[in-house]
């Protein structure tokens, strides 16, 4: 799994491409949790790279929903894969988390 | 040295569809996988006592392929629209149903009448839900035929199966998936194949009126306890969701063929990262 970050104005845009799976999650867990700590709590994760995740892959992304929510941001999903979108919907989580076509659309979002 | 992770097989509800866990067993096979338990729910455990017993996958096809037919609803319960209509003079009780259940209680003695859980060469979990109160209930002693018809026992279609006391009917209506049970057996890795019920086109009869209503329903439920699942334990869950092209309907056992490619297809994909699991 490649895992980098980038702003787009006050967004934060987490790239993320490969698998999101048990032997991965914890290094995307510990990366996204340094990009809030480092302030940016409305972040967008950009998965068109990403092509497959586990039940571990779903916590790392609600953990990441919990905390910057917590501190009044969000996490929200962009360019969601169709086998990850099957997982992301079998399990609810499209449901609870905002998930967008594309990564400008997620950004927009936000709102100014 | 760590010890072995445990590896689950869970086969969902879906009726004939849940053949395609036979591929996710080929792929398995062919890499030399082996499982260390089944968890089986309606459909499922038809396939999960099956593969437990140790029969080869060609032969639990053929198995399937001739006990599940379409004439074993085509017998209607006679006594039915009395119930239904005077059921103060014809007992209605909780074992009411439209159709006649000898046929299928025939074709599973068949298959599984000389079988138990302890001649499983695989650990085996049977899923069934107590009518009366909702609760699932795990079969796990005991003859085999009892348990899986009790987890496929489709309330109003066949007679629910009294069991201890209780009355038990089709595991769906508890989980759908019961990744919980192999949770709780202590699997670290769990295969779950699971499938949403199909939509109706059209709400032309009851019939199709009621299988709406149980799939929203159901639906739901395997969406709502998948969720639970993944998210408050740590055994990782592998979601395996067989995509069909044709449209495969409930008794289309012509199709068994084509849906363990189907399965085979799905696993293909999940087991390079499956050999990374159990080789960390």
């Amino acid at each position: 799994m490649e895992k980098s970050f980038e702003l787009s104005g006050k967004i934060g845009i987490i790239v993320v491409k490969g698998s999101v799976d048990a032997l991965t999650a914890p290094h995307l867990a510990t990366f996204i949790s340094e990009q809030i700590a480092a302030g940016h709590t409305r972040l967008v994760a950009d998965l068109a790279g990403v092509d497959y995740t586990s039940s571990a892959g779903l916590r790392v992304l609600l953990g990441a929903v919990k905390e910057t929510r917590a501190l009044g941001g969000d996490l929200r999903l962009a360019n969601i894969q169709p086998d990850v979108k099957k997982v992301l919907d079998l399990s609810g989580f499209t449901s609870i988390l905002k998930h967008y076509a594309d990564r400008d659309s997620a950004i927009g979002s936000y709102g100014g | 040295m760590a010890a072995p992770k445990k590896l689950a097989l869970v086969i969902g509800s879906g009726s004939v569809k849940c053949a395609a866990a036979l591929g996710i067993q080929r792929v398995l096979e062919r890499a030399d996988i082996k499982l260390d338990m089944l968890v089986g729910c309606s459909g499922g455990s038809l396939y999960a006592a099956l593969l437990a017993l140790g029969y080869p996958t060609e032969k639990i096809a053929e198995m399937s392929s001739s006990l599940w037919t379409h004439d074993l609803t085509a017998r209607p319960n006679r006594r039915a629209l009395l119930q239904a209509i005077l059921p103060g003079i014809v007992k209605f009780d909780e074992r009411f149903s439209l159709r006649d259940d000898r046929k299928v209680n025939q074709r599973l003695e068949e298959v599984y009448g000389q079988h138990s859980f302890e001649e499983a060469k695989i650990p085996l979990y049977i899923t069934a839900t107590d009518f009366m109160t909702g609760e699932m209930v795990v079969l796990e002693k005991g003859p085999l035929l009892p348990a899986v018809r009790a987890s496929m026992a489709i309330p109003l279609i066949f007679p629910a199966v009294k069991s201890e006391g209780r009355m038990l009917v089709d595991g769906y209506l508890a989980d759908p998936l019961p990744v919980g049970v192999a949770i709780r057996e202590g699997a670290d890795i769990i295969l779950a194949i699971g499938f949403e019920a199909t939509n109706q086109s059209r709400l032309s009869s009851l019939g199709r009126y009621a299988f709406q209503f149980t799939s929203v329903m159901s639906n739901n439920l395997l969406k709502a306890n998948f969720a639970f699942h993944n998210l408050a334990h740590h055994s990782e869950v592998l979601l395996v969701v067989p995509e069909f092209e044709e449209r495969v309907r409930l008794f289309d056992t012509e199709k068994i063929p084509y849906i363990i490619q189907v399965g085979e297809r799905e696993m293909e994909k999940q087991l390079p990262y499956l050999q990374q699991l159990l080789a960390a």
